[in-house]
């Protein structure tokens, strides 16, 4: 322990910010993250200045990692995801680095590839895309926010000369559409490509669909060659977290020697966040795959109560199946901000997360029907 | 002088607030001009501090573009921005990304990231809103 103590009006400051904390996470239920979680146990490693830097896969000269952790969460995700034995993954620090390896992976095997995405794909593609300077075209997202093939098909046609790098959405944020995999392939069968890239966005359904029978197939033995899944969003971390995996041949193809750490690193970043692979580990040991099946369940049966409740109050409800997004018409500005939901010109979401109950559900309800009684 | 372009439901509907917002910035609009697209309003502005301009309209939630996009009315079809792409495709014009603006009333707006140039703006000209 420090000696160190805060000044009355610090301590205060802190105090206040401990309390709006506390009020604010009793009506989260727009952003999907579940705030279902416990890591106490795992408190006293916070007292170490743990640093992943490098390539989980190859030692390095800093010791105080958690590398071996980070390995074997990476292999649980690409069992998930049907890697075989053809991956290399690291914790990212959220869906969007792990999108951005995808895309940085895809840019350096084709580098004059143009990049297509549904307009329905999160902000942060658009930014990646500026930040590596991609090529890139929208394609028209259908009405339910899975990408309209037809258009995609259309819009490949006419590049068919460079290699078409496609960011299929595995959920999408605001509706929770799952592009299809073999769709897609079948596009670029139709129009016999004859070297593609796909990214997968699959930053909340990653970790929802491999614990649902007849859930489509998003993985690598469906063709995928990278993919992004976010660990603080279904999983729960008090820190953004997620997981990039990429077949191995891939990465190696930008492998470049980092001598001052004596590493072959090929992340994004130099240090790296240590803490976030034991609180992954930790909750894929302690729950376990019969858990998480049971997590999805009764996230979805949630939802349908929620959509079965808004439908009561007047509202127009729906969700995708395979999704715990629940969209419905947009409310006032008050409800949105209280429940702080995300919203998209006439449409906002409910995210039905594992800590969201009927009893959250209930409560988000009776505010919405009361606006409704306002004049 | 850098052109702003920002998509409303309604353009009459919202000058007065644009108005407003930058005149509490202290900015000066040199120009504004309203288009309609389907249902779909689009004000093209100038003014004089384009970046402070740029951000405030965000801040507030309007969807702005910046000038260095040109931006296109479409049908709201499947292929409809492959048909665009093919014409600077054809003329030899490289085009950094293409995005969807808005989808309404059977018309959608893109916006096109390419050099503004004549030669491009020829390209589009029978459907270019701004």
């Amino acid at each position: 322990m420090n000696n160190f103590k805060l000044e009355p009006q610090d301590q205060q400051k802190l105090d206040q910010l401990f309390g709006k904390l506390k009020t604010e996470a009793t009506h989260f239920i727009g952003y999907p993250c579940n705030l279902g979680f416990d890591y106490t146990e795992l408190y006293p490693f916070l007292h170490f200045a743990i640093n992943n830097v490098g390539d989980p896969f190859v030692s390095s000269n800093y010791h105080v990692n958690s590398h071996e952790l980070e390995r074997e969460v990476v292999e649980y995700f690409a069992q998930l995801t049907h890697a075989a034995d053809n991956y290399w993954g690291y914790v990212t620090n959220g869906g969007t680095e792990g999108n951005m390896y995808g895309l940085y992976l895809a840019r350096e095997l084709h580098p004059e590839g143009v990049v297509y995405y549904s307009q329905d794909t999160h902000y942060s593609i658009a930014k990646i895309l500026k930040i590596l300077r991609m090529k890139n075209i929208m394609i028209r997202s259908q009405e339910n926010g899975e990408i309209d093939y037809e258009d995609l098909e259309e819009t490949i046609r006419i590049k068919r000369h460079v290699t078409p790098i496609i960011v299929a959405n595995i959920g999408t944020t605001m509706k929770g559409a799952i592009d299809n995999i073999q769709k897609i392939q079948g596009v670029l069968k139709n129009l016999a490509m004859p070297t593609q890239y796909i990214h997968c966005d699959a930053a909340l359904s990653g970790m929802i669909l491999p614990f649902v029978e007849d859930a489509p197939a998003f993985g690598f033995d469906s063709g995928i060659d990278s993919i992004a899944i976010s660990g603080h969003k279904f999983i729960g971390s008090p820190i953004p977290c997620g997981i990039a995996i990429a077949k191995k041949e891939n990465v190696d193809h930008i492998a470049r020697a980092i001598e001052y750490v004596g590493s072959l690193d090929t992340t994004l970043t130099g240090s790296r966040n240590g803490i976030t692979p034991i609180f992954l580990w930790y909750a894929l040991k302690t729950r376990g795959r019969e858990h998480f099946k049971l997590m999805v369940q009764q996230c979805f049966e949630i939802a349908d109560y929620a959509i079965s409740e808004l439908k009561h109050i007047g509202q127009t409800a729906w969700r995708n199946p395979f999704s715990t997004t629940v969209v419905f018409n947009y409310p006032s500005i008050d409800i949105i901000k209280k429940w702080q939901l995300a919203s998209y010109q006439d449409i906002a979401h409910l995210i039905i997360m594992p800590h969201v109950t009927k009893e959250w559900v209930n409560r988000f309800i009776a505010d919405l029907a009361q606006e409704g009684k306002q004049p | 002088m850098k052109q702003i372009s920002i998509i409303v439901k309604n353009a009459q509907g919202v000058l007065t607030t644009i108005a407003e917002l930058m005149a509490e910035r202290n900015i000066n609009i040199t120009d504004i001009e309203a288009e309609t697209v389907g249902k779909t309003g689009v004000l093209i502005m100038t003014v004089d501090q384009y970046d402070i301009a740029l951000q405030a309209l965000r801040d507030t939630g309007f969807n702005a573009i910046s000038e260095e996009s040109l931006l296109v009315k479409l049908k709201d079809e499947p292929g409809a921005l492959a048909r665009v792409a093919k014409r600077f495709s054809t003329a030899g014009i490289n085009i950094r990304g293409i995005r969807i603006i808005n989808r309404e009333g059977g018309e959608s707006i893109a916006a096109i990231s390419t050099e503004r140039t004549e030669e491009a703006i020829k390209v589009v000209e029978d459907i270019l809103v701004s």
